[in-house]
């Protein structure tokens, strides 16, 4: 999978678990562009991204990533 | 050993400057000594739970952290986890144990002694170095970071001396970092300047505000009778002030000493009383507790296999939109409970630094559709309206207070029914002197909260994860004249009006008994 296909998938996994279709992720956004992404929803977030690219975090990875375009870094290892 | 005593300054004055006297590679062996000798002036049981954790925590680090079987790691973590952790629940238990003790005494008519007996075994801080050793060894097993092979430097993060008794927490990996910089810590008068008008500042608060402001609250705290209504609230905000007081100023003096060594640990406070939501309060009030419990508790429950499997029924039950909030509610009970828990074994604890908080949340996310409606046109990034939601938070935070500074739930119960009871004195100038402060000393206690709160709101930003201002930059960015003048006004006023002296025994910090 292309980075650029790890974007789109992530875009609508993003749109889905906020609930908002105008969602743009890119390598720079983070916790404080998208209003409801608060630690209630971080693990919400977490367990869609794992089911609709079928791979696990690990506990260390889930407080670990500074933005989107670490998560994407992460989601890439692990779909090797 | 107090942290507002003579005997600690003397400590910490000897122990900086021996270490800035020591060549590099010795300040941090010269740190560890000194760290194991403010434990055994705690008390020997300080140092023997210290070191029991310490040890336990190092091997199973090492176990849970090496490459092998993940169920060996896995098993590793958890034996050492539910060893510490049962100690530490025994101990809070044990506060259960004291209190009982202590009716026992009454009943009886014994003296002191047994209660006495109780409370030295008690170790000090134990909460705070449990939970941040414990987070170690998580750290270890989820590969965070790399296990510590080197006992002396584990021992240092273990037991370092300004953290041990009230924290703040700190992961391994930043603490670790941060003991790094002894090496290469170099003395200044800037240093100086900073670290002791922050430990100034934290005295100001203990002696002039906290331990001042005690005598009401125990006034109004412990006869429900004579003090009624308006004299009730005026109890529990003052015991707001005390709290706060109390907790940040023991957590200024332990940030100005570590400051001192050149070593910056995180900060724990951020203008709490201007929260604008619970769940906002919980991000500026005691900040490395919530960050602990959200990293190694809240998300691991949140991620469990039964907590996914309760989302993945209660999505299909209830739709996607309310279905996806119900895992959330479970952790969040089993958050809340655990805060209240590790707050104190009793129920006052559990309810009134948990669960009630637990309430407010989840009501909140319950009925925000509802609040939203009834907002209707209001404005919320007005100005009034902010007002009106920190007052409501506040308000709501005292009520968890209640049940926190009460001995029991029943007692706790009766400050409510006070504040609306008749036949308490009348609310007046002379009740509230009865309430064992006179003018002078209340004039004094006005103008030391004045100065906190207009610190609090010069620190304050809106965004609570934003870098916040701070007043002791401030201060210290103005010419030496000034700011040596601030240290040495609050040197004076804790001095002056500090209380403490011969026959006075200020009140340990309500923190560390925790």
């Amino acid at each position: 999978m292309t980075r650029e296909e790890v974007f789109a998938k992530l875009n609508e996994v993003f749109r889905d678990v906020f609930d908002d279709e105008d969602i743009v992720v890119t390598d720079e956004t983070t916790a404080a562009d998208i209003e409801d992404w608060d630690s209630l929803e971080h693990i919400n977030l977490l367990v869609a991204i794992e089911r609709s690219f079928d791979i696990k975090f690990t506990m260390g990875e889930t407080t670990g990533m500074k933005n989107v375009g670490e998560m994407a870094d992460k989601i890439m290892a692990h779909l090797g | 050993m107090s942290l507002v005593s003579a005997a600690y300054l003397a400590f910490v004055l000897a122990a900086v400057m021996i270490y800035y006297l020591l060549p590099g590679k010795a300040r941090r062996w010269w740190l560890l000594a000194a760290s194991i000798a403010f434990c055994a002036f705690c008390g020997f049981y300080t140092l023997f739970f210290v070191l029991l954790t310490a040890f336990t925590t190092f091997a199973g680090g090492f176990l849970a952290g090496r490459q092998g079987k993940t169920w060996q790691r896995n098993l590793a973590c958890v034996i050492t986890i539910v060893f510490n952790l049962a100690i530490m629940c025994a101990v809070k238990f044990y506060g259960v144990m004291d209190l009982a003790a202590e009716d026992l005494n009454n009943f009886f008519g014994a003296s002191e002694g047994v209660r006495e007996f109780m409370l030295y075994l008690v170790p000090v801080g134990m909460s705070f170095y449990t939970l941040q050793m414990v987070g170690y060894v998580l750290d270890c097993t989820w590969d965070r970071v790399k296990p510590e092979r080197n006992i002396g430097r584990y021992l240092l993060f273990a037991t370092y001396f300004p953290y041990i008794t009230s924290g703040p927490m700190n992961s391994y990996a930043v603490l670790s970092a941060e003991l790094d910089k002894s090496e290469t810590a170099v003395f200044s008068i800037q240093r100086l300047k900073e670290g002791a008008i922050r430990i100034a500042w934290g005295f100001f608060k203990k002696l002039v505000i906290a331990d001042r402001i005690a005598v009401m609250v125990n006034a109004a705290y412990g006869d429900h009778i004579t003090y009624t209504g308006l004299y009730t609230a005026l109890g529990v905000f003052c015991f707001a002030i005390q709290l706060y007081t109390d907790f940040s100023g023991c957590i200024d003096i332990v940030l100005g000493t570590s400051h001192l060594l050149g070593i910056e640990l995180n900060e724990n406070f951020n203008s709490p009383y201007l929260s604008r939501s619970i769940r906002e309060y919980w991000r500026r009030w005691h900040i490395t507790l919530g960050s602990w419990l959200r990293d190694y508790l809240y998300y691991p429950v949140l991620k469990s296999a039964p907590l996914v499997k309760i989302g993945d029924v209660s999505r299909k039950a209830l739709g996607k939109k309310r279905g996806k909030k119900v895992p959330v509610y479970v952790g969040m009970l089993i958050l809340w409970f655990s805060v209240g828990y590790w707050h104190g074994g009793m129920w006052t604890y559990i309810i009134g630094s948990g669960l009630l908080h637990c309430l407010y949340i989840v009501s909140g996310m319950l009925f925000e559709p509802l609040f939203e409606k009834v907002r209707g046109p209001l404005r919320s990034d007005r100005l009034p309206y902010k007002i009106f939601q920190i007052v409501r938070t506040f308000i709501l935070v005292l009520l968890g207070f209640v049940f926190f500074r009460s001995r029991t739930v029943p007692e706790a119960i009766d400050m409510f029914a006070a504040f609306t009871r008749a036949g308490g004195i009348a609310f007046n100038a002379q009740g509230i002197y009865s309430m064992g402060l006179d003018l002078a000393n209340i004039i004094v206690l006005i103008v030391s909260v004045a100065i906190l709160v207009a610190v609090d709101i010069y620190q304050y930003t809106e965004d609570d994860a934003a870098e916040h201002r701070s007043a002791l930059a401030l201060v210290c960015s103005k010419p030496a004249v000034v700011s040596w003048a601030v240290f040495m006004v609050l040197v004076l006023a804790v001095i002056i009006f500090g209380r403490y002296g011969l026959g006075y025994d200020s009140g340990a910090f309500i923190y560390a008994r925790i």
